[in-house]
């Protein structure tokens, strides 16, 4: 009997681009709504790591988005990366600046799926970076989790995972089902070749209906608001430095800061 | 209003201690209190200090001897403690382990959670925090409907100091949760020996610099300054010149130094968000483009390798 194949989940977000997002000239505030949106960075490490695990021990990869109909581009990415099937559950139900809406539903995918032995995720996105949605998960499915792993070793079992912590380095095993959360250390996602961008532009994404996985849409109320997001006005005094030759630009300097008294 | 019920971890006790104390100035109605739940020993010193902060100490030891990390037994002993002590508010650190508890925990509560908060208040029952949002291009107010909340808080964020208290520590039994993972090693990542959250005065380099060797030029003036030595995050995570904890920024280490010197650094937001809180900027570099100058109290248009040296020696000139 042939082992049984790995199943893996991944999960794409198609979160605000936070290079291009532009905030309001007077106010300051930024229009998340209408903001350009990219695939979030660290979801590309993510789906590097499981394309890499399925080509070293068998199995199959399906990426996971929850968002409005253009979070199909973060799956075409994924599958351009080498995800073998694509799902995006979009609903107006669903608010997907809701760590507790999108956790629900991607729990609810993952058993609609049939479960899964590895789901990865990025360890944050770039736009909220709050780091919630993989832990909740697991929380919400009661199944093990890693975060901020940045080196990962499967086996037919489970998972060695290495996570980086501010001072510490801590090397966990976990047994299958197991949720990773990955950062952009553990990998460099490759570039995807001309060809495979193309197949991935013609791939069928599978797209499901809150109802479709067994949700009641009003159970997703959204439980956080965002009231206000806004780029700070900076003060910086903008002071140019100038002088005719290093040294006496870098006594200016030094006056400088010694009057502000910023130096010792 | 019914009052609040604030239950405060941290596997940090420093940072378990502040985040007593800004529960008791944001829980501060004669009917609120304020809980904080330790795994270690009762005999630990750390709860003791935690407990004098103004919190009513649960020890839930674990019975098997040292305390597990595994998120699961972290997460479901606090969602134990929350169901017996009717907490309203879960304030955690947001440091890793913090946010990926208050994942697991929000996910155990079907919560609302937020974490990287730099401030939290009251309003009508609502619970709004302040945190960056966009990688920390900007600001966001949010508000939290639900109750119980789960909120993750930066480390160091500043909170008024309550009245004393008779601490209290109290031992209640442990749920015993199975772990899910098995711990097979801990070690600390190599390290520099620098904790810039607390330095006076940060010199930080980025690309600008050309090979490893050059480090002493930025370790020289770092010396005539009394200044610590910081990096952007290529240096560390792709050069490897520095080790990690000299990294600034969104995926890094936040710093709020009196001086914040940012030579051959480009200024992505992803940097200037761990810096921002710097009280005098000054920014060395090439490009006059470069969008650290806009982050920039002084400006220096210039090649390194000729403002640096210039500047450790006018300060060990006087
Ligand atoms: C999700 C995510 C998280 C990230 N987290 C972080 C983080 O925590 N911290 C961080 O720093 N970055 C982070 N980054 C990376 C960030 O986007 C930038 O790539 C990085 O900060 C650039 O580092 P740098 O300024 O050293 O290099 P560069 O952008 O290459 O800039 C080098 C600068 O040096 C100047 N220069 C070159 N030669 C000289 C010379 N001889 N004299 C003077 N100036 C010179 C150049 O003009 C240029 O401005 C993150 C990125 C992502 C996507």
């Amino acid at each position: 009997m042939a082992a049984p194949q790995l199943r893996i989940l991944v999960a794409v977000k198609h979160g605000v681009d936070v290079g291009l997002a532009r905030a309001d000239r007077t106010t300051g505030v930024v229009a998340l709504d209408t903001a350009p949106r990219k695939t979030s960075d660290f979801d590309r490490n993510a789906v590097e790591e499981a394309v890499r695990i399925r080509e070293r021990l068998g199995g199959r990869v399906t990426a996971i988005s929850v968002g409005s109909a253009s979070a199909r581009e973060a799956l075409r990415d994924a599958v351009a990366i080498g995800a073998d099937d694509a799902i995006l559950v979009t609903d107006p139900a669903v608010p997907v600046f809701d760590t507790r809406a999108v956790s629900r539903v991607l729990a609810a995918v993952s058993r609609t799926l049939g479960g899964f032995d590895l789901f990865l995720l990025g360890e944050g996105s770039s736009d909220h970076f709050a780091g919630l949605v993989g832990p909740r998960v697991a929380g919400e499915l009661g199944v093990a989790d890693v975060a901020y792993v940045r080196k990962l070793t499967v086996d037919a079992t489970g998972v060695v995972a290495e996570k980086d912590l501010e001072r510490e380095l801590e090397v966990v095993r976990a047994s299958f089902p197991v949720i990773v959360t990955v950062g952009q250390e553990i990998n460099t996602p490759r570039l995807p070749t001309f060809m495979a961008t193309l197949k991935a532009s013609k791939k069928e994404i599978r797209q499901l209906s809150v109802a479709e996985i067994g949700l009641d849409a009003a159970h997703l109320d959204p439980t956080v608001r965002i009231d206000r997001a806004a780029v700070p006005a900076t003060t910086r005094k903008q002071v140019t430095i100038t002088g005719n030759t290093p040294d006496e630009v870098a006594r200016t300097l030094v006056d400088a800061l010694r009057t502000e008294g910023a130096l010792p | 209003m019914s009052p609040e019920s604030v239950l405060c971890w941290s596997e940090d006790p420093d940072l378990a201690g502040q985040l007593v104390r800004l529960a008791r100035s944001v829980a501060s109605g004669p009917e609120d209190r304020v809980f904080a739940a330790s795994f270690d020993p009762p005999s630990d010193d750390g709860s003791r200090r935690i407990a004098e902060a103004g919190a009513h100490v649960l020890i839930r030891p674990n019975p098997a001897g040292p305390a597990s990390t595994d998120p699961h037994v972290v997460a479901s002993e606090l969602r134990a403690l929350v169901d017996t002590s009717h907490v309203t508010l879960v304030l955690l650190g947001s440091t890793k382990r913090g946010r990926e508890i208050a994942g697991r925990l929000a996910g155990l509560l079907d919560a609302p959670a937020e974490t990287g908060v730099a401030r939290v208040h009251l309003d009508a029952g609502a619970v709004v925090v302040e945190r960056e949002m966009l990688s920390g291009n900007a600001l966001a107010q949010e508000t939290l409907i639900a109750r119980p909340a789960v909120v993750a808080i930066m480390p160091d964020v500043s909170a008024s100091s309550p009245p004393p208290t008779v601490p209290v520590v109290q031992q209640v039994p442990s749920t015993s949760p199975a772990p899910l993972s098995e711990r097979l090693e801990l070690r600390p990542k190599p390290s520099g020996g620098v904790r810039l959250e607390s330095a006076e005065r940060i010199v930080t380099i980025g690309r600008g610099l050309q090979k490893k060797d050059d480090l002493v030029l930025i370790e020289a003036l770092a010396t005539a300054l009394g200044a610590s030595v910081g990096c952007t995050r290529p240096l560390a995570a792709e050069a490897g010149w520095l080790s990690d904890d000299h990294w600034i920024g969104l995926t890094g280490h936040r710093v709020k130094p009196r001086l914040y010197i940012a030579i051959g650094v480009s200024g992505a937001v992803q940097h200037l968000v761990g810096m921002r809180d710097s009280q005098t900027v000054v920014a060395i570099n090439k490009d006059p483009n470069a969008p650290i100058f806009g982050q920039a109290d002084y400006r220096v248009t210039g090649d390194l390798y000729a403002v640096v040296p210039a500047l450790t020696k006018a300060l060990d000139a006087k």
